[in-house]
């Protein structure tokens, strides 16, 4: 089993999410330069950025799924790259762009995860019930996940991540897809969850969302973070909409070209 | 400016030219592709001119018909197991555009055309109109051109009418998934259907078949490619009669195409039944359904069952097995036919290196759903033992029948055990060499929703790994051909426990440098088997 030792409390550390001066290149192109960030523990993280910045790239190295060329990730104060296993045991992780073992159904997925986390059959299929019902995906649903809608395969990868209880959640682009009801039924799940002490760390292009659930932003783009902090020091008492237009850079208005429209 | 055909067929060339632009892999695809149908059609041309050579109007009056029905089916079925041969120009693709249909229907038949099977197809058949006109003069040989003409657009006007009938149903992933499992059957029944074609050649009777011809070439499948002969013959009168059948049969196809090619537009959006509860509903609890009875309740457990209903649920992994099995019981068997059972136990070794090869890009079958187990931090050797268990679970047991094949193939199963040892000391040893293969030299499979993506291009060079582990297990298990030899009548009764002990203590050696290497390089096998 791959539950990490209990550490004394004077090391438990404060930092849910610690990564130091990561790179990535991708053949020639330099997909994250040097980002170094701390994610406070029981904060409510939202990692921004346009397409192409390297969010997803950033939280892949974070959770030990891509191995950066510089720097460290530390989750809840394991090395990811040096003690993989007890980082990863805490840890649940919503990967975007990634298939998941969509050849089973939900509850055979589900299943599949409690039990490669090590957890007991019965508590698996308590809480396997639970997720399925509360997410209404089904508990006796025979489909594939191959067959779900992006909405639905959005809901059963949260599940999935949620399953074990992880004290630090990674998602990436988690409302990508969702229809309204289940946004709203997703971001209830996630705040009771951070008020719970759990800490959540999610990238999003969608400014509002992130406005009305984050406590700490951090603005990522071309592979630098430009800007990160609690929300409030982030927006400095402007829409997080203006702050982003500005860090970012690029056209949000037209001139006089498209007049024949 | 008016949309004419020309112009579809300029946007097929362009779209087909800028699909190849500095992409190496598909300009060598594509180049490989040209060859192979230039070389169809010259082998095509090459026996449909035979007769005309030989002077022979019999042969010509056996093959033409046949030979054609076989051009004309295989136009007919083709497409519906490969759909997507020619999506360059998918119907789905003008549903927004404001053209009549009668437009779209002319401008896709063109494209159609301008394509190299239509072209190798025109050429291939090219071959009957030498031989007509060696036959029956120039008056026979004109008629024969009219006949090819015809029967092309016939061929290219009946594909591209069934793929549009059945778009819908092609696009559904289950229908697609069938369609590949159809494919491997097909390629797997080749073998024991030239045995059984050689077969029925050889007790022929060949005036009843030259009477099925003349009825054959009267059906649409076969009338175009007649009716140079009917003129050598001296029947003119056919040739109208047949060019009507054909064109009647062109229309009718034209007609089905145009009522079914706007439901093949519109085919993209909303086809799929999302969510939609199969069967009846399954009130188990979720870890019971995933697991069988017997499975620990385990990591382990979840890994094999989960590589278990894989094995069986996605078409490629399912394909292989269809396929092994196949080979695995025709291969010893054909011996019987052949060399009267002699040589049966060679080629059940053979079986049993050839099994393992189904993991030899294991990790490729999944692509990025490898994610899931490198995010929950799943061991390198428990991952490569449930994996090979997984495998074997339905390898084993097929190895099992093809050792009582062989058995009885050569003469009595008083060998079988000790075949049973020789076929496992194989298997173990291959997949000794196939584990650490497939954490080294792993690659991306083509996306599964495109079933007929099979080029991801360099074939060759990715599979030559796999045939090293194959040629190296049949290495690997000259030890215990040496000592089936040297120990003679005892091998009968130790060939079972030496050979499973053999290929047993081969499996862990390999399995545990795979496992371990595995640990190390997990997330490099995710990023090569991740396709961008």
């Amino acid at each position: 089993m791959t539950i990490p030792a209990q550490r004394p409390p004077s090391e438990q550390p404060s930092a849910a999410m610690s990564l130091r001066g990561l790179v990535k290149n991708f053949d020639t192109r330099l997909a994250v330069s040097g980002v170094s960030l701390e994610v406070p523990a029981g904060s409510f993280y939202g990692l921004l950025g346009p397409n192409g910045a390297g969010k997803t790239t950033t939280l892949s190295m974070a959770v030990g799924l891509l191995r950066p060329d510089a720097g460290q990730a530390f989750l809840l104060g394991y090395d990811v790259w040096a003690s993989p296993a007890e980082a990863k045991a805490l840890v649940g992780v919503l990967p975007d762009g990634v298939r998941m073992f969509d050849r089973l159904s939900g509850p055979e997925l589900l299943a599949y995860h409690g039990l490669l986390r090590g957890m007991p059959a019965d508590v698996v299929d308590q809480r396997a019930r639970d997720l399925l019902d509360v997410l209404e995906l089904g508990v006796d649903n025979r489909t594939l996940v191959v067959d779900y809608s992006a909405g639905m395969k959005k809901k059963i990868g949260l599940a999935c991540a949620l399953l074990h209880a992880p004290r630090l959640l990674v998602l990436d682009e988690p409302f990508e897809a969702v229809d309204p009801v289940s946004a709203a039924l997703i971001r209830d799940i996630l705040q009771r969850y951070v008020t719970g002490g759990g800490t959540v760390v999610f990238s999003s292009h969608v400014l509002e969302v992130v406005e009305r659930l984050c406590s700490h932003v951090a603005i990522l783009s071309d592979g630098v973070l430009r800007l990160h902090g609690t929300l409030a020091a982030v927006q400095a008492d402007r829409p997080l909409q203006d702050v982003f237009v500005q860090v970012v850079g690029g056209r949000v208005a037209t001139g006089s070209e498209l007049a024949w429209l | 400016m008016a949309v004419t055909a020309w112009s579809f067929v300029r946007l097929k060339l362009r779209i087909t030219g800028n699909g190849l632009r500095g992409r190496t892999a598909r300009i060598v695809v594509f180049v490989l592709g040209a060859v192979a149908a230039g070389f169809a059609a010259v082998v095509g041309y090459s026996v449909f001119a035979v007769p005309g050579l030989l002077d022979n109007p019999r042969a010509a009056g056996l093959l033409f018909p046949f030979g054609g029905a076989l051009l004309v089916l295989g136009w007919f079925f083709l497409p519906l197991l490969f759909f997507g041969v020619d999506d360059s120009l998918d119907p789905a693709q003008f549903a927004l555009l404001p053209l009549p249909r009668r437009t779209l229907i002319t401008g896709l038949a063109a494209a159609a055309l301008a394509g190299i099977p239509a072209l190798s197809t025109l050429a291939a058949t090219a071959g009957t109109v030498d031989s007509a006109a060696r036959l029956g003069g120039p008056g026979a040989a004109f008629a024969q051109v009219l006949g090819i003409i015809s029967g092309l657009v016939l061929c290219v006007v009946i594909s591209r009418a069934l793929t549009s009938a059945f778009a819908g149903a092609l696009r559904s992933r289950r229908a697609r998934d069938l369609a590949t499992i159809m494919l491997a059957v097909v390629a797997a029944s080749i073998g024991p259907a030239q045995l059984l074609l050689l077969g029925l050649v050889n007790r022929a009777d060949w005036d009843s078949a030259a009477s099925i011809a003349t009825i054959v070439g009267w059906t649409p499948l076969a009338a175009p490619y007649t009716m140079g002969l009917d003129v050598a013959a001296g029947r003119v009168w056919a040739v109208p009669l047949k060019l009507l059948i054909v064109l009647v049969v062109i229309a009718a196809m034209l007609w089905w195409w145009s009522r079914t090619i706007e439901a093949a537009m519109s085919g993209t959006a909303g086809s799929r039944a999302v969510g939609r509860a199969t069967r009846k509903n399954d009130n188990r609890d979720p870890v019971a359904r995933l697991l069988p009875r017997w499975a620990p309740r385990s990591r382990f457990g979840a890994l094999m069952a989960r590589e278990t209903r894989y094995w069986w649920r996605e078409t490629r992994r399912r394909a292989a097995l269809i396929t092994l099995a196949v080979a695995g019981v025709f291969l010893p068997l054909s011996t019987v036919f052949g060399t009267g059972g002699a040589g049966a136990g060679g080629l059940a070794v053979l079986v049993g290196a050839i099994a393992p090869i189904g993991l030899a890009n294991q990790f490729g079958y999944e692509g990025s759903a490898n994610a899931t187990n490198l995010a929950t931090g799943v061991p390198g050797r428990l991952e490569v033992h449930s994996r090979a268990a997984a495998h074997a679970l339905f390898t084993v047991p097929m190895l099992l029948l093809v050792a009582a094949v062989t058995g009885f193939a050569a003469g009595g199963p008083g060998g079988v055990p000790a075949q049973v040892g020789m076929l496992l000391a194989v298997y173990g040893f291959g997949l000794a060499l196939v584990l650490p293969i497939s954490v080294v030299f792993a690659y991306a499979l083509p996306d599964p929703t495109t079933p007929f993506a099979l080029s991801s291009g360099g074939g060759i060079s990715k599979a030559l790994p796999s045939l090293g582990a194959m040629v190296g297990a049949l290495i690997g298990a000259i030890p215990v051909l040496v000592a089936a030899y040297l120990l003679g009548p005892v091998w009968t009764w130790v060939g079972l426990p030496l050979g499973a002990g053999y290929g047993l203590g081969a499996y862990l050696i390999g399995a545990n440098l795979a496992g371990s290497m595995l640990d190390r390089r997990m997330p490099e096998v995710l990023a090569a088997v991740t396709t961008r």
